[in-house]
């Protein structure tokens, strides 16, 4: 059973905001007005994290891609009280999104506010609208989503290989995320095969996950700056 | 009041004492579907079936203590003389 | 010419007044009641129709009003069926004009507290998934199934002491004859049906003690089994239980003294009665400073990082108003009023309780939104301001809460007619009994 992980180089970097766009391009999220992002309700599924540090003239700012960590002991999945978000068995943590009864206590219950919410029935601007990915379900009010690793690019990547009779090959199923970084900071593959990327980056010295002592067991491995 | 009006409140406590009953089984119903659930997706069943061995008695019980009292007034006690309607 | 109902030369008259004698203000009430919660219903309605969008709440805080009402609602349930149930339990006498008013909060205020969480939904539509597709794992399924025993259980708890007084109205005649020999269940006060209806009680009572302090212990249990630094305590179960019926017993003391007023019950509802409760109300108060003490006195010296943000936020951020005005309105104000004699008036303890209730909700305000408004990772703070639907829906509540007492009055006496009966009969003769029973001497009587 494949084990999906994404490893996010924060030494490679650059804060660009690559994979925001086509993270947004690629799932058909809604794009809020001004007012709405101004009262805190902008939807990122893969959220770019920005932290200024210190005092002017020496700020320092910390920016790193946040997308959902998918946890191997999801504190979102044990709350949910209709079975609206899950964990399936190849470690992908799904959202039912016809279930969903929009409660929130997923979004409550995950420490690393890595879901988001529906609070209008989703919109796009006229241009947004002739590029909708077909592959991904838009949304409707009052549910909550979330980052997917991209799980429709799995699915079409399980169908070809089980067409061809073959195992899916390292870095053959790429979330859109980790497809369109220009610095190839955003490495992602199966952990359970020992030959892949994701896995030798894994074991490096510069890794750690996110807030670890919660016991959570993030698969988003972040690789430290180095200094 | 006539006969034919206490009939008719006799069958409305009638109903509405069976509509408790088909409340109460219903929520037990509800209880054991959602363990059926819980096992079939080796979902923590254990949680499950440890909280409707609290729930379901407690709703049982509160639908035997309404039936008690239901068919104990009912009970026509000849022994007593009846006290005055004051109750 | 239909006849007019005979009550005046009943020994509790007054009892019976309220559902014979309607005024002026009694329509002048409803009326409003109703204007208020039409507001609220549109306004709701404009929620399913927009999307939660339409009120203050946003990402990070996801989490508002309605929660916080919710855990509010709930938490006044309890002094309801616990106080009449405890009083009754220890055979205090001076229960007797009391139990009525607060079992019919509870049930009433568990009604209008359980539909809140459905008020909060994104999609009301599937509330129905809860059956088809639910999680008894969940802590909201654990909620779903306590309130709805304890609703069930405070409702029957409610209804069988009241079916003595009902067949009093039915055998009174006039319009409602119907309506109130449906609901008595033929009873006629023989020996046999009272032996049965105290055998009932009294397992009731017995049961409805534990369900109660199941539903808020429950309902803690939705913040303490998260994470989220604030919330991630094992205090919470008996925190919450204590703050509920701490806040129960205030909203009973208030409704108590207007109903008094209103309905000319100064000779039922006595300075004695006020007395106890707000001695009940003083040991309530301290013994919630003591669990919020330990609460705070834990986290500071712990000084985990994220639980001091917290904290911080309560003490010296935004939130420092609601924090220091809740320890006003829940320990200082109240202590002070109802540890003086002087100051321990039926006016006092009105006022003590008024600002308990206060303090009570601010209480829940103060759980739920500083945990939810400092995320962790330093990701920014967050800001709430409820909006107009969401103080509609708050207002609309209580709005449906007064209604729904101002009904009961007008159907059902709100004290207890025979139970007061029965203390004049037996009470009095029972209680010598007992007192002699402690005393050293031979012993006089059986129990």
């Amino acid at each position: 059973m494949p084990k999906w992980a994404m490893v996010i180089d924060l030494d490679k970097c650059t804060g660009c905001g690559d994979c925001i766009a086509a993270c947004k391009l690629e799932n058909n999220i809604a794009i809020v007005s001004p007012e709405e992002a101004d009262d805190g309700r902008v939807m990122f599924w893969m959220d770019m994290v920005t932290i200024y540090e210190g005092e002017y003239p020496n700020i320092r700012v910390k920016r790193f891609p946040k997308p959902c960590f998918h946890c191997d002991n999801p504190p979102c999945t044990p709350v949910c009280p209709v079975n609206a978000t899950y964990k399936n068995e190849e470690g992908l943590i799904g959202q039912i999104y016809h279930r969903c009864i929009g409660c929130r206590y997923c979004m409550v219950a995950c420490p690393y506010t890595a879901k988001v919410f529906n609070w209008y029935e989703p919109e796009w601007p006229d241009e947004f609208k002739s590029c909708f990915n077909p592959d991904v379900s838009p949304r409707m009010k009052g549910v909550v989503e979330k980052c997917s690793f991209c799980a429709h690019r799995l699915l079409k990547v399980k169908e070809d290989a089980d067409s061809e009779d073959r195992e899916i090959m390292d870095n053959e199923y790429l979330p859109a995320c980790s497809e369109s970084c220009p610095t190839n900071a955003i490495d992602f593959g199966d952990l359970e095969n020992k030959e892949s990327r994701v896995y030798n980056l894994s074991r490096s010295s510069r890794a750690f996950r996110e807030l670890e002592g919660l016991g959570t067991e993030p698969k988003v491995i972040y690789l430290l700056k180095r200094e | 009041m006539n006969s034919m009006q206490n009939k008719i409140i006799a069958m409305a406590q009638l109903v509405s004492f069976l509509a408790m009953w088909i409340f109460v089984i219903g929520i037990v119903i509800w209880i054991i579907n959602l363990i059926s659930i819980s096992v079939e997706l080796h979902d923590a069943p254990g949680v499950s079936l440890g909280i409707s061995l609290i729930a379901i008695p407690v709703f049982v019980t509160l639908a035997c203590i309404l039936t008690y009292a239901y068919f104990g007034f009912k009970k026509k006690d000849n022994s007593n003389l009846k006290n005055s309607s004051e109750g | 010419m239909p006849k007019k109902v005979q009550y005046e030369n009943e020994l509790d008259a007054p009892l019976f007044r309220p559902i014979y004698e309607t005024g002026k203000g009694f329509y002048i009430t409803v009326g409003i009641l109703l204007l208020i919660i039409l507001w609220a219903l549109i306004m709701y309605i404009t929620q399913v129709w927009l999307g939660l969008g339409v009120t203050g709440m946003n990402q990070t805080i996801t989490w508002g009003f309605y929660i916080v009402n919710f855990v509010f609602f709930i938490g006044i349930s309890h002094a309801g069926t616990l106080i009449s149930a405890i009083l009754r339990l220890s055979r205090a006498e001076w229960r007797r004009p009391i139990t009525r008013m607060a079992e019919v909060i509870t049930a009433i205020v568990l009604a209008i507290g359980g539909l809140h969480p459905i008020l909060d939904l994104g999609r009301p539509d599937r509330v129905l998934n809860i059956f088809t597709s639910g999680r008894l794992q969940s802590p909201l399924l654990w909620d779903v199934t306590s309130i709805t025993a304890y609703f069930t259980a405070s409702t029957v708890y409610l209804y069988l002491p009241m079916i003595p007084d009902i067949a009093k109205l039915r055998d009174k005649g006039g319009k409602l004859t119907w309506f109130y020999s449906f609901l008595s269940w033929g009873w006629q006060g023989t020996e046999h049906q009272k032996k049965v209806l105290n055998r009932a009680i009294s397992i009731l009572m017995i049961m409805v003690i534990p369900i109660a302090i199941s539903v808020h212990t429950v309902i803690s249990y939705i913040f303490s089994m998260t994470l989220q630094p604030g919330w991630h305590s094992t205090i919470f179960g008996p925190y919450f239980v204590v703050g509920a019926i701490f806040s129960g017993i205030a909203a009973l003391i208030i409704l108590m003294i207007v109903s008094r007023k209103v309905f000319h019950l100064e000779d039922y509802l006595k300075k004695i009665h006020f007395q106890y409760l707000g001695t009940l109300l003083l040991i309530m108060s301290l013994l919630w400073f003591y669990f919020t003490f330990s609460e705070f006195l834990t986290g500071i010296f712990g000084s985990e990082p994220h639980e001091m943000e917290i904290i911080h936020y309560k003490f010296t951020g935004t939130y420092a108003l609601f924090f220091w005005g809740m320890l006003l309105c829940n320990f200082i104000i109240p202590v002070i009023i109802l540890s003086f004699k002087k100051f321990k008036t039926i006016t006092g303890i009105l006022i003590a309780s008024i600002v308990v209730v206060i303090g009570m909700w601010l209480e829940r305000l103060n759980i739920v939104v500083p945990s939810l408004a400092n995320p962790r990772m330093e990701l920014p703070i967050g800001i709430y301001i409820p909006s107009t639907v969401e103080w509609a829906l708050f207002l609309g509540g209580i709005a449906v809460f007064i209604l729904g007492f101002v009904l009961f009055s007008k159907f059902f006496p709100i004290i207890s007619i025979w139970e007061i009966e029965e203390g004049r009969k037996e009470g009095i003769k029972e209680v010598e009994e007992r007192v002699h029973s402690y005393l050293p001497g031979k012993e006089t009587v059986s129990e």
